[in-house]
């Protein structure tokens, strides 16, 4: 037999061994056995020394040929193998898409915070500051200094809590304390910040003040004794109505929508005047009538007014220099219109059902 | 103020539609809030001509009717058909036109008309009497109408019944609102149209003057500004014309008698409460003079007013008294003692102004509400008190038949002059942002009742009238040119805010951060009541030490809320116990808000910005890819870890509470937060002590700190800091030390051995094994990171800074290394 049978007979077992080879392993050692140093190729190769002069180009050439051919099978055979892994990997790490995913818990921001930080960045966005205040406050600034009468109904026990008042002299008000007032309440609207704000003596103004109030309401599913107002106010020279009109659209819009329409209806607030109310169209009815507007087609949605010569006169501010509005919008009952809240007593339990929706 | 349509029509022209006005009452600031038809109760009520009248087979007072309606019945064959009606009335007669309540008719008393049959006799509606129609007292038969009447119209429709009552809410500012004169001019100035109001007058002045039958003295001048008082002898007490029942019916008053109603007529009509007195119940002098006087009430004084109430007086209450005897509470309701009665003849009649805010007070202190105190709390009209006090005695004259006494008695020791107001046309634009026509300013201001004239260039010189209290300084006119002119039509504008910037402040953006990483670690914000129960902190055993003294509410809502909270964590506590009770298993929750801290001695709290969390059950439920562990120390902890490394804060560290001082932790499972030396807060699991005075069955997890201490404490981004390119080397140490040893310890220990090369330091394991590890002791095993940032660190040199690492905090720590 002759080499030339020998190579033709190496084709057949090497062919042979590949196909068997169905692993990297196998397709290794059936490299090492046909190619490695001592592989049956190799060792062919090794024999063509001895082969006459003539016949070695032939026998060469068909050598390279079955050695080119050993390596594509093997590279063939190789990555059959590795597409089969792959294949199985793939069929072994596939799982049901629709299991539930693994969650980070976040947690949500109370509805009444989100709305004032909104509320915040419309007016910050306008130039405005953000000025809390304090909730213990004096009946100078929550009543007196906002041109409230001294014998205003606002002012009794019925409509303010009025708190124990600590300082020596309290004495002197018997009468007062005994129908439970005092000089020092919890403020019921933020509107006594318009005043800290001008005492400041910083003009311009443009500032707004969200924050807590209280007024002796017994809760129910529209009234919390403890509730959230942002106030605004403007003070600089020539401030016109027309200025406060455009200010609370622009406010409004943001708020509620793009296309909705505003209504000024002249009303009195003892530190405005002129004042008004501002309706925004009925998101329900667009204006037409509905239960929702009261078959009225608006909303009532805040107060607002030219601040009052007196205010600016008490805090020392020239009125005849400089006029300014003001505005005082309920947080809650924006919560309320927008998000439909049947009982407002749901903000106040820290219900996590209730916390998770917004 | 109900607002009768019919009324005002003969006042002021106003559109047929009543909707029309109220679209125009709106839109100049008097809010309409119903509109309600009056008179359309009367369905099924029909005017009818009784046909035959037979005495009633059975009954020797009734009769059987048969009454035809025309077309208002319809028999079988469409054409109308009598009614057969049993009647017990005698005061009428076959051909007599009458009023007929058809079968479901329902009549003002709640009457239903159904088809009966009465001693055998079927009977389909009733013939009715006025007072069965709800139009008077009387009741004496049937009522009769006029021979031409005509038969089978709907009687709301002959008589002229329908109505239409806009119910006005009329702001504190608009007391002369509160009339229909007042109303009247309003319109006449929102339409720009004339009103004709015809008021009555005396006719004759007969008999003794007023002055010799009462004197009048005010004892108290800040109780009342002005007294009148008129005197008519002679009346006649009985019921009141059909067209004044109606007229106060619409206004939402009963009819009583003529006089009584002449009061309420008047008062409605002007807006002054009038007052009338049986001057019988007086008692006189020797000259048969009654004296009248004006005083505060004595602390406990008793009074019985109108409505049969006896009333315990407070000291400083208005009266108006006989000869000391209390005989009206001032401003607010008359008395029983004094009232008007069928019998009266005699009348005082008082028109006064009484002060605003002592009224006001009065009413809200006994809970009294009368249309009277309603207008006197918002100010009458001083000016017209005599007037008003004419027009009350002209109505008596003409229809109770009284003889008026000549003039009248009168105290008025300050008068009131009506208020002048230099108005520059300029500054109503200025201020409204529009150019208004100086004829449009003119015009309205004079149609609201001001005098106008022209004062210069540009410059009005207006005197308002005394029944607009309002009016009285510039800006009280432009805001009457405003809201006449049309809020609607300003333009809007957006101010140019020239010189200033705005912004969140440092301190907001960062507290806005903090609730952003809260919520990033799981937390729900929430937020509870500033509201506090006395002894809330004791009660969980909370130190009141550096939280000062409660803010106490004078009148609380409830005694749970009686003070202002001084901590978060009662209030969270209470979220928690809702959320169990509820059902909630799994609760995280977070707060930022006020504390009060009351200061002996102030007045005024310190009120101090606080951020507390709570934590119980787990982060969620299981499901087949998540498991969750129970929320214990470590989640909190961890949270005030991460809060404290987002803010940037540093020299943090977490020290063993003081059982002592933290009563409301559980002992080993709390620590106080600090930043260098300053405390911010606590993390901590609640004592179950103090869950339990919740009610919580699961532990929870809580922390609390102070927000201004914590932004003090936070710190801005610094430099980028370059890291090592160089690889690290980490090296595995396990060290057993005694149980006293903690791990902060022992961390510093290492840091502090490692030097330059030690870049981190990691805890993985704590291990306690009696045997391997030994009774009192445990084994921290650390991985130690070290890396150079020059260079590759070569093993001889690990080895020889860890090998003295290891030596050092042995010999420091008293432990040894296990292998």
């Amino acid at each position: 037999m002759g080499l030339i049978d020998e190579l033709e007979r190496l084709e057949g077992e090497a062919r042979a061994l590949i196909a068997e080879a169905d692993t990297a392993e196998k397709i290794e050692a059936a490299r090492v056995a046909l190619l490695g140093r001592k592989g049956s190729l190799t060792g062919m190769m090794h024999m063509m020394g001895k082969v006459s002069p003539e016949e070695r180009p032939a026998l060469g050439k068909r050598a390279n040929e079955l050695r080119r051919l050993i390596e594509g099978l093997l590279q063939q055979s190789a990555s059959a193998v590795r597409a089969d892994a792959m294949r199985s990997l793939m069929a072994s790490e596939a799982v049901d898409v629709t299991l539930p995913g693994i969650r980070p818990a976040l947690g949500h921001q109370h509805l009444i915070s989100a709305i004032i930080e909104e509320m915040e960045d419309v007016f910050c966005g306008m130039g405005y500051t953000v000025e809390p205040g304090r909730q213990v406050e004096t009946t100078y600034y929550n009543f007196t200094a906002l041109n409230a009468p001294e014998d205003h109904p606002s002012r009794s026990a019925r409509d303010t809590f009025y708190v124990v008042d600590d300082a020596a002299g309290t004495a002197d008000h018997a009468e007062k304390h005994a129908r439970g007032e005092s000089d020092i309440l919890l403020r019921t609207q933020t509107s006594g910040q318009q005043v800290h704000a001008l005492e400041r003596g910083e003009l311009p103004i443009y500032m707004i003040s969200p924050g807590t109030v209280y007024r002796p309401d017994t809760p129910d599913a529209c009234h919390l004794p403890q509730f959230n107002q942002v106030e605004g106010l403007v003070v600089d020279e020539g401030i016109t109505f027309g200025d406060l009109k455009g200010t609370l659209d622009t406010f409004i819009r943001a708020m509620f929508g793009q296309d909705r329409k505003t209504r000024y209806r002249p009303h009195f607030f003892p530190f405005t005047e002129p004042s008004c109310e501002v309706d925004v169209s009925c998101n329900v009815c667009h204006g037409e009538g509905c239960s929702f507007c009261k078959h009225t087609g608006w909303i009532e949605i805040l107060g607002c007014g030219m601040v009052d010569p007196n205010v600016l006169e008490m805090s020392g501010v020239d009125s005849e220099k400089y006029t300014g509005f003001a505005f005082g919008i309920g947080v809650e009952r924006v919560a309320a219109l927008r998000y439909d809240l049947p009982d407002l007593r749901a903000l106040m339990t820290g219900d996590m059902r209730f916390l998770a929706q917004f | 103020m109900r607002v009768s349509y019919k009324w005002l029509k003969t006042m002021v022209d106003v559109p047929e539609d009543p909707q029309e006005l109220v679209a125009e009452l709106i839109r100049t600031g008097t809010e309409v809030e119903g509109v309600d038809t009056v008179g359309q109760s009367f369905d099924h009520v029909v005017t009818g001509q009784v046909l035959t009248k037979e005495p009633h087979p059975d009954s020797d007072h009734m009769w059987v009717t048969t009454v035809d309606v025309g077309a208002a019945n319809l028999g079988k064959d469409g054409s109308p058909e009598p009614l057969t009606i049993v009647c017990g009335a005698q005061n009428f007669n076959a051909g007599d036109h009458i009023v007929v309540a058809m079968v479901g008719a329902e009549l003002p008393g709640g009457v239903k008309i159904k088809k009966a049959k009465l001693r055998g006799v079927p009977s389909c509606g009733m013939n009715c009497s006025a007072r069965e129609l709800g139009l008077g007292s009387d009741h004496s038969g049937i009522m009769i109408l006029p021979e031409d009447a005509p038969v089978g119209v709907p009687f709301a429709q002959y008589a002229d019944l329908a109505d239409t009552v806009l119910d006005c809410e009329i702001t504190p500012n608009r007391p002369d609102c509160l009339s229909m004169i007042g109303i009247a001019r309003e319109v006449g100035a929102i339409l720009d149209r004339d009103t004709h109001v015809e008021l009555p007058a005396v006719r004759a002045e007969s008999g003794a003057p007023a002055a010799d039958a009462v004197t009048v003295e005010i004892a108290d001048e800040s109780l009342c500004d002005r007294y009148v008082m008129r005197v008519v002898r002679d009346v006649h007490v009985g019921p009141s014309p059909d067209w004044m029942v109606e007229r106060l019916a619409a206004a939402g008053v009963r009819s009583i008698n003529n006089v009584v109603d002449i009061t309420n007529y008047v008062m409605m009509l002007t807006g002054q409460p009038l007052h009338a007195f049986d001057m019988a119940a007086f008692e006189a002098d020797e000259n048969g003079q009654r004296h009248v006087v004006v005083r505060a009430a004595q602390e406990g004084e008793k009074f019985t007013t109108l409505d049969g109430k006896e009333r315990v007086l407070a000291a400083g209450m208005g009266l108006i008294t006989d000869n000391g005897r209390p005989v009206a509470l001032a401003g607010v309701m008359g008395g029983l003692n004094s009232e008007i009665e069928d019998d009266s003849t005699d009348v005082l009649i008082e028109s006064a102004c009484f002060n605003a805010g002592r009224t006001s007070h009065t009413s809200r202190d006994l809970d009294l509400i009368s249309e009277a105190s309603l207008r006197f709390e918002r100010q009458v009209d001083i000016d017209g008190c005599v007037q008003v006090a004419d027009i009350t005695a002209a109505l008596i004259e003409e229809l109770a038949g009284g003889a008026v006494a000549p003039g009248y008695v009168e105290v008025y020791p300050r008068p009131v002059e009506p208020a002048a107001i230099r108005l520059r046309l300029e500054r109503v634009d200025a201020i409204c942002g529009a150019a208004i026509d100086p004829d449009f300013t003119r015009r309205s201001l004079a149609r609201l009742g001001c005098a106008v004239e022209d004062a210069g260039e540009g410059v009005l010189a207006v005197t308002a009238p005394t029944f607009r209290p309002d009016l009285v300084r510039e800006i009280d006119l432009i805001e009457e040119i405003l809201r006449l002119w049309g809020m609607d039509r300003v333009t809007a504008t957006i101010p140019a805010a020239k010189n200033h910037v705005g912004g969140l402040t440092p301190e907001q953006t960062l507290t806005r951060k903090i609730g952003r990483i809260l919520r990033a670690c799981g937390l729900n914000e929430t937020t509870t009541y500033g509201f506090a129960a006395p002894g809330d902190l004791e009660k969980i055993g909370m130190s009141e030490e550096g939280r000062g003294v409660p803010v106490r509410l004078m009148r609380p809502l409830v005694a749970e809320q009686s003070e202002m909270r001084r901590s978060l964590l009662p209030g969270l506590l209470e979220s928690v116990n809702y959320n169990e009770d509820h059902g909630n298993a799994n609760i995280q929750l977070y707060e930022v808000g006020t504390l009060f801290i009351g200061r002996p001695g102030k007045s005024q709290p310190k009120e101090r910005q606080s951020v507390a969390a709570v934590m119980a059950g787990a982060w969620g439920d299981v499901t087949c890819n998540q498991k969750f562990h129970p929320l214990r120390f470590f989640d909190g902890k961890g949270i005030v870890e991460e809060l404290l490394a987002q803010l940037r804060v540093e020299k943090v560290r977490f020290r063993p509470c003081d059982p002592e001082s933290y009563g409301f932790l559980q002992p080993g499972r709390a620590a106080e937060v600090l930043a260098g030396g300053t405390v911010l807060g606590w993390v901590g699991e609640i004592h179950p002590k103090a869950r339990d005075a919740y009610g919580i069955k699961l532990p929870v997890t809580a922390f609390e700190l102070d927000l201004e201490a914590l932004l003090r404490a936070a710190r801005p981004q610094g430099a980028y800091r370059a890291f090592s390119p160089y690889p690290a080397v980490e090296v595995d140490l396990a060290i057993v030390v005694d149980e006293s040893v903690t791990c902060e310890t022992l961390e510093q220990r290492l840091r502090s051995a490692g030097g330059k090369l030690l870049s981190d330091v990691r805890l993985f394991d704590v291990y306690r094994d009696e045997e391997r590890v030994g009774a009192g002791k445990k084994s921290m095993a650390f991985s130690l990171t070290y890396r150079a940032d020059d260079h590759t660190l070569t093993s001889a040199e690990v080895e020889k800074v860890h090998s003295k690492l290891v030596a050092k905090v042995c010999r420091a720590v008293g432990g040894e290394v296990r292998s």
